[in-house]
């Protein structure tokens, strides 16, 4: 493998699920890092500080996996704070919706966003963990 | 004196034809017009007999022997009505009468008259029939008919009317008062389209509550139309009112039934996908370890897989009895209400959670006096109470002891529940669209927030058909409402 990704971004409130997709990542070695937010507040609230050059560390990641599902702020609310500064942001980032909901209004929904790359229902299998990061680093 | 000539040309004129009976021979003489009206028969037979099975309908043959038969004796005057059969065939009323004889000249004839009243016995007939289909139709859809003079200022019902309102049928009701026939809140509605109809000749086609005379309020539908003089100049309203209480409630009913069915289809949807991704959600895990097993190169590795089989085996559990809680909201709708005091239901829930109440230092403050009870689901209000008051106590201000206010109160008729605290508050601009939804939780960091009370509080009070609100300020409190 040639370009590797960078730096990840989960976005999830199950823990288990955010402690075996690290796994994944750290055994195929799809990341250099990894990001973990358990609720879409803190994740933009790190974004933010980022804009704001208040972080030091003004590193933003190559993907996020954002989860739908979650306690403070949601999947969806999340998208509509995001979509108001990722212009502001001086990187392309990927952004996949991952949910364990099958409903097809979620889907739809998911859809009408530009900035959201595709809808990945879970069970994600290890394979196409794989493609979607080679995909990212190309 | 006429001559026999005049006379039987005027009678012609008039589309009478006769007889003439010769009192003593009994011969029969037919006018003219007589006989070209049953087709100038060849008569064989005698003339009597003949009219008897060829011309007259059979009904009458019996009734007219013996009325000429009284002629021939007595010669007394008499009319009848009989049916003949024509030339076409087919029969005719006729009215049958003698000319009763004046003078001595005429002691040996008689004259039979046979008047066509056909036209006048079918209309009579048709207006009979008519009449007949008015009184039934009107009887068994409860319509009844109604005039008002505008220029006298006079109105008319009709019997059925007055049955429909209940009044009895000497009644005459007053212009000034036709207000009081009418619910209240429809006094404007039926105002304006008598007004335009009086005025614009606009008729009008209605469906509003009246008050019959016992004060009992029903639905009609009631239309009305102008009626103008020569001059075009509207004179008065006429129409019909047809009682639809039935149709009426029934399509409320319907309506009703139709709009809990369609938010229990939807509750039930949605509950469908709540329960396939809560379940899914664990599930994916499950199988994602799966697959990690089959990558894992040691046995350390493996192990660590195994223990989180352990956390999502717990997890599923819990799942599945949250779920289970919100099957049971479903099937306890089965059960009966009964009167509940207020003040027991609190009871039970103070000493349920008397540990937590105590550890917080909360003080609750109950105030039933108004409303001291209600007829309810008892497992459903002690839910209800416990959610809203460890809700308050869970998101107490810090550093502020928690006082939660409970009152019962009647307004414009309906029963209400209220629980006010001094806690941390909600900011319902932010969270107040998803307030009563699963699983969401508002305050960071918070733990014990499992965010499904309100979800299956707003449950339980809708399943018994009531509503609940929220009201809140940050800082200061929230206050929950119930709308039983």
């Amino acid at each position: 493998m040639g370009q590797k990704v960078e730096l990840a971004c989960i976005i999830d409130d199950d823990k288990i699920y955010v402690n075996l997709v690290k796994k994944i990542i750290e055994i195929k070695k799809l990341s250099q890092d990894l990001l973990i937010y358990k609720n879409g507040k803190e994740a933009l609230d790190y974004f933010k500080n980022s804009m704001e050059g208040i972080t030091d560390e003004e590193k933003l990641p190559d993907i996020i996996f954002l989860d739908l599902n979650m306690p403070v702020m949601d999947g969806w609310e999340f998208l509509n704070e995001f979509i108001k500064i990722k212009n502001k942001l001086n990187k392309k980032i990927t952004l996949y919706v991952v949910s364990s909901s099958i409903d097809p209004r979620d889907l739809e929904r998911a859809k009408s966003f530009n900035l959201v790359t595709d809808y990945l229902i879970k069970p994600i299998e290890l394979k196409k963990f794989e493609k979607i990061f080679e995909k990212t680093a190309a | 004196m006429l001559s026999d000539l005049q006379l039987n040309s005027i009678l012609e004129d008039f589309d009478i034809a006769y007889w003439k009976v010769n009192l003593f021979s009994k011969e029969i003489t037919w006018s003219e017009h007589f006989n070209s009206l049953v087709g100038n028969p060849e008569i064989r037979e005698d003339r009597f007999e003949f009219f008897i099975n060829q011309i007259l309908h059979a009904d009458y043959r019996y009734d007219f022997r013996i009325h000429f038969e009284e002629l021939l004796k007595k010669n007394e005057p008499f009319s009848f009505e009989i049916k003949l059969r024509l030339t076409n065939g087919k029969y005719r009323w006729f009215e049958c009468r003698n000319l009763k004889s004046k003078g001595q000249n005429f002691k040996e004839t008689a004259v039979l008259l046979f008047v066509n009243i056909h036209q006048t016995k079918r209309d009579q007939y048709t207006i009979e029939e008519n009449f007949f289909y008015y009184r039934e139709t009107a009887e068994m859809t409860s319509t009844g008919g109604w005039y008002v003079d505008t220029v006298h200022r006079n109105i008319y019902w009709d019997d059925v009317s007055k049955k429909i309102l209940d009044c009895p049928r000497d009644f005459q009701p007053k212009y000034d008062d036709r207000n009081k026939f009418y619910a209240e809140e429809h006094h404007l509605r039926m105002q304006n389209a008598f007004d335009k109809c009086e005025n614009f000749g606009i008729p009008f086609k209605l469906e509003l509550k009246m008050v019959s005379f016992q004060h009992r309020e029903f639905w009609v539908r009631l239309t009305g139309k102008p009626v103008y003089n020569d001059e075009q100049t509207v004179i008065g309203i006429r129409g019909v009112l047809q009682n639809i209480d039935d149709n009426k409630n029934n399509e409320l009913n319907l309506q009703n039934s139709l709009d809990i069915i369609a938010s229990q289809n939807s509750r039930l949807f949605n509950f469908a996908h709540i329960v396939s991704h809560h379940l899914r959600s664990h599930s994916s895990n499950l199988s994602l370890i799966v697959e990690l097993l089959r990558e894992a190169k040691t046995d350390k590795d493996k192990l660590d897989l195994l223990a989180n089989v352990e956390d999502i085996s717990g997890n599923l559990d819990s799942a599945i009895s949250r779920l289970n809680d919100i099957v049971s909201i479903q099937t306890s709708l089965r059960k009966e209400r009964v009167w509940i005091k207020f003040e027991e239901a609190l009871e039970i829930v103070l000493a349920s959670i008397s540990s937590l109440i105590n550890r917080e230092n909360a003080k609750i403050v109950a105030e039933f006096q108004e409303l001291k009870e209600i007829r309810y689901i008892p497992e459903y209000l002690e839910s209800i109470l416990l959610n809203l008051i460890t809700n308050a106590i869970r998101y107490r201000q810090p550093g502020r002891k928690p006082v939660i206010f409970i009152q019962t109160y009647i307004e414009n008729d309906k029963e209400y529940l209220e629980v006010s605290d001094n806690g941390m508050g909600i900011d319902l601009d932010e969270y107040g669209d998803k307030m009563f939804g699963m699983y969401k939780t508002f305050h960071h960091n918070n733990p014990e927030a499992k965010g499904i009370g309100l979800f299956i509080t707003k449950n339980q009070v809708e399943a018994l058909g009531g509503t609940i609100s929220v009201s809140s300020t940050i800082n200061i409190g929230t206050t929950f409402k119930i709308k039983f």
